[in-house]
């Protein structure tokens, strides 16, 4: 696992994230960056793929709970979905799955958030 | 209390409020100072609200609430109207002192106090601040309320300080008790951080039990270790017999720079002396700092009771604002993770050395001829190789999980070989025994041994069938034909066997009892058998003493060859001395029969040497090993040619024995098929 990196796309007004590499400070703060230009264009529900990250630390995780207290002024969500059992394990511990969901897959996250 | 002036608008005449009204907009600022304080659950909200409210409320445009911390001394924003400034600073030196006498009440700052100073004073200069009002919440300063100057400029009425007053003190309780959710979010975050490592812990040591790839194990811990100490990157380094450099079995966020890292740099002896894991810092120069080309690391070994495995090494602690160095705290958790991790990756070391060891013997049994049988304490059959299947010309799973009792019931002698090793706990052979398991032909050598556990109890046994029957039919073909040591010589050198047909130069004896037929005519038909039997006996016996081969019996002629299938160089030397014996061996048994008064036996015999083809010939159905030809045919001529108890030999067999033995050279006579008489001698046998 290498340099973090991240592509983006929209479906039904739901912005669809996909990572790449370790979710720390770096990483996060990449998809912090890319969160906030798009809420500033008014889009306020995010959808995180992070089948390609599979090692996530607390700074990482910190960052996202930044990322949902923004959205909370906007009144958007955010999700996930193609979690490691490890990174999962970690939001839940981390409190980061009482503001934010968890999905089995992309489909499910539209269904649920658009 | 003094009425208001409001403004309506700009040049527009003042309005006079009433005390009435003016008591009925505070006690509506204190009822939405109430719905402020329980409307959000983020300080900020809080503090920006509180803010409004407080300069409204006062007719103040400016104004700003700090934090004060008190472990760093700093002062950070909450909220402002007219302030750039972002960011904690320090607070003045005299702060709390000359606060601490205005717990209650409020400070005039216009113009600013002396000990008013660095950016606080700043910032009170941006707002004009005039009033400011300590946050005391007991002894502890928690915060300021500053408010700069009152709308138009006018002074503050006794009325508004105490309001501004009343609602510092709802906002020092607000922000009492947001330092107290704050600490306990803090806690509960180093809780779930806590949490969170011995869910990693737990993890690992179930990963010890399922996961046996050293590899994947390698990685799972490196990438657990990483996220759980928020390192930047990390390696795993593994000890390397015979070799000085550490293996990078599995690293993390590390790009693709090659590294050769020797074990003895001095922080792995000192690691490897301590038994404990080093923090370095930027404080240090360590050459592995340089090595690696970072200034914060930690190493922590990987380490079981005996030896040190390998280590673990990450590198910069991340946090919001950089990264730091990593603590004594860290290194506990690292080695508690890399003591899991020795463990699991020793049960994967030793689950590949056991299986390369299985493999290896199991390569090892199926490449040898031999069947091995390894029998439980049960008795059951445990494991088969390949040769041991192809023995019993079973297919594994007729043979796994059988008692030996039911797999060689039909050989009462295996049975009992096997008892026996396991009553006498020692290794039990038998040679040559028919397995009737596979054959009523086969025949096996069966050996019985003990299998010993590592604490030497018996944990079953291993049985090793070698499969001689195809041994034994040659044995038994040729025994009757040429003696044992031939035998053995043939079944040691395959090579010797040349069973097809090819032209060799063989010496041929043949002898014949004369007069047998009259003889025989004049005995009953027992005394001809016995006769017979008791003459092939000891003549045969002195046959297979020389290594002749007896290739026929007719009647009471026998034919023997030298040089076939074996050929040596003294094989008409041996004919010669088979034949000499056989004539002294009837002498003597016609001294016995005399004395039975029986008549004697008399025996002619002939020698001759040449070039025969041999070979297995006659049908598909009975096909005998044996030699034609001219030479055959001469050896025959000249034994008939022989009178009782004379040797004549052809001038090819006199040639090469003249040294040896006494020969009488006799007139040539004429044969049957040739048309010259041939020359031949007689052997001096007395």
């Amino acid at each position: 696992m290498s340099d973090f990196s991240l592509t983006s796309r929209e479906e039904n007004k739901v912005v669809i994230i996909e990572t790449t590499g370790y979710l720390n400070n770096v990483g996060g703060e990449k998809i912090a960056e890319l969160c906030y230009k798009e809420i500033n264009n008014g889009k306020n529900k995010f959808l995180l793929n992070l089948e390609g990250s599979k090692v996530v630390n607390s700074i990482g995780v910190s960052i996202l709970i930044e990322i949902i207290e923004k959205l909370q002024d906007v009144d958007g969500k955010l999700g996930y979905y193609n979690l490691a059992p490890i990174v999962e394990k970690t939001f839940n511990i981390m409190g980061l799955t009482k503001y934010s969901t968890v999905y089995s897959s992309e489909n499910e996250g539209l269904e649920n958030m658009a | 209390m003094k009425g208001w002036k409001i403004w309506l608008r700009p040049g527009l005449a003042v309005v006079e409020i009433s005390a009435s009204d003016q008591l009925n907009y505070y006690l509506t600022s204190l009822d939405e100072l109430g719905e402020v304080l329980i409307d959000s659950e983020k300080s900020e909200a809080v503090g920006r609200g509180i803010l409004r409210l407080t300069l409204g409320t006062i007719m103040a445009s400016k104004g700003a609430i700090f934090l004060y911390k008190q472990n760093n001394k700093k002062l950070s924003l909450l909220a402002s109207q007219g302030i750039n400034n972002t960011g904690s600073f320090s607070a003045p030196k005299e702060l709390i002192r000359q606060t601490e006498k205005y717990r209650h009440s409020h400070i005039d700052i216009e113009p600013p106090p002396k000990w008013l100073t660095g950016q606080l004073k700043k910032d009170a200069h941006e707002i004009s601040a005039k009033i400011l009002i300590p946050l005391f919440h007991q002894k502890h300063l928690l915060g300021l309320l500053c408010v700069g100057k009152k709308f138009m400029g006018e002074a503050y009425t006794e009325a508004e300080i105490k309001i501004l007053e009343i609602i510092a003190n709802h906002l020092t309780k607000a922000l009492y008790n947001y330092e107290l959710i704050q600490n306990v979010e803090e806690k509960r975050n180093q809780l779930n951080v806590k949490l969170l490592e011995l869910e990693t812990l737990f993890d690992i040591s179930i990963a010890i039990s399922s996961v046996l790839n050293m590899e994947q194990l390698g990685e799972e811990i490196l990438w657990r270790s990483v996220g759980i100490l928020n390192a930047s990157r990390g390696m795993m380094l593994i000890q390397r017999k015979n070799s000085p450099i550490l293996k990078v079995t599995n690293e993390f966020n590390w790009g693709e720079t090659s590294k050769l890292i020797s074990k003895k740099l001095g922080i792995f002896k000192k690691i490897k002396e301590t038994s404990r894991g080093e923090v370095l810092s930027s404080k240090d120069k360590d050459p592995i700092q340089k090595k690696l080309g970072e200034e914060n690391i930690i190493i922590a070994p990987l380490q079981t009771k005996e030896n040190i495995l390998g280590y673990m090494i990450l590198c910069n602690k991340e946090t919001r604002s950089g990264v730091e160095s990593f603590t004594e705290i860290d290194l506990e958790l690292l080695s508690a993770l890399c003591n899991q991790a020795a463990v699991a990756l020793d049960n994967a070391r030793l689950f590949k050395d056991i299986t390369e060891a299985k493999q290896f013997n199991e390569s090892i049994l199926g490449s040898i001829a031999t069947g091995v049988i390894t029998l439980n304490p049960l008795g059951e059959v445990d494991s088969i190789n390949q040769a041991g299947l192809n023995i019993l010309n079973k297919e594994i799973d007729q043979i796994i999980g059988n008692h030996y009792m039911f797999l060689f019931e039909k050989d009462p002698e295996v049975i009992e070989i096997i008892q026996l090793a396991e009553t006498e706990n020692q290794t039990q052979t038998e040679i040559n025994l028919s397995f009737k398991t596979v054959s009523e032909e086969a025949k096996v050598n069966v050996s019985a041994a003990p299998r010993l556990g590592p604490d030497g109890t018996v944990q079953g046994l291993v049985l090793a069938i070698e499969d001689i029957t195809d041994v034994s039919k040659v044995k038994n073909t040729f025994k009757r034909y040429v003696s044992k040591q031939v035998v053995d010589e043939l079944l040691d050198d395959d090579a010797k066997l040349n069973l097809g047909g090819e032209e060799r130069e063989v010496t041929i004896l043949f002898s014949d009892i004369r007069g047998f037929t009259n003889m025989s005519e004049k005995m009953n038909p027992e005394d001809v058998v016995t006769t017979l039997n008791e003459y092939f006996s000891e003549m045969i016996d002195i046959v297979f003493k020389y290594n002749g081969t007896l290739d026929k019996i007719i009647g009471d002629e026998l034919m023997i060859v030298y040089g076939a299938p074996i050929s040596n160089e003294d094989d008409t030397e041996r004919a010669v001395k088979t034949a000499v014996e056989m004539q002294n061996k009837i002498f003597e048994l016609n001294k016995s029969r005399k004395k039975k008064k029986k008549k004697p036996i008399e025996v002619g015999m002939g020698i001759n040497r040449g070039i025969v083809v041999s070979g297995n010939i006659g049908s598909r159905d009975m096909m005998d090993y044996t030699v034609i030809g001219d030479t055959v045919n001469l050896g025959a001529r000249l034994c008939s040619a022989a009178g009782p108890g004379e040797i004549l030999v052809s001038s090819s067999v006199w040639k090469e024995t003249q040294k040896q033995h006494k020969y009488k050279k006799l007139d040539p006579i004429l044969v049957k098929g040739k048309k010259d008489k041939i020359a031949i001698y007689s052997v001096k046998n007395k």
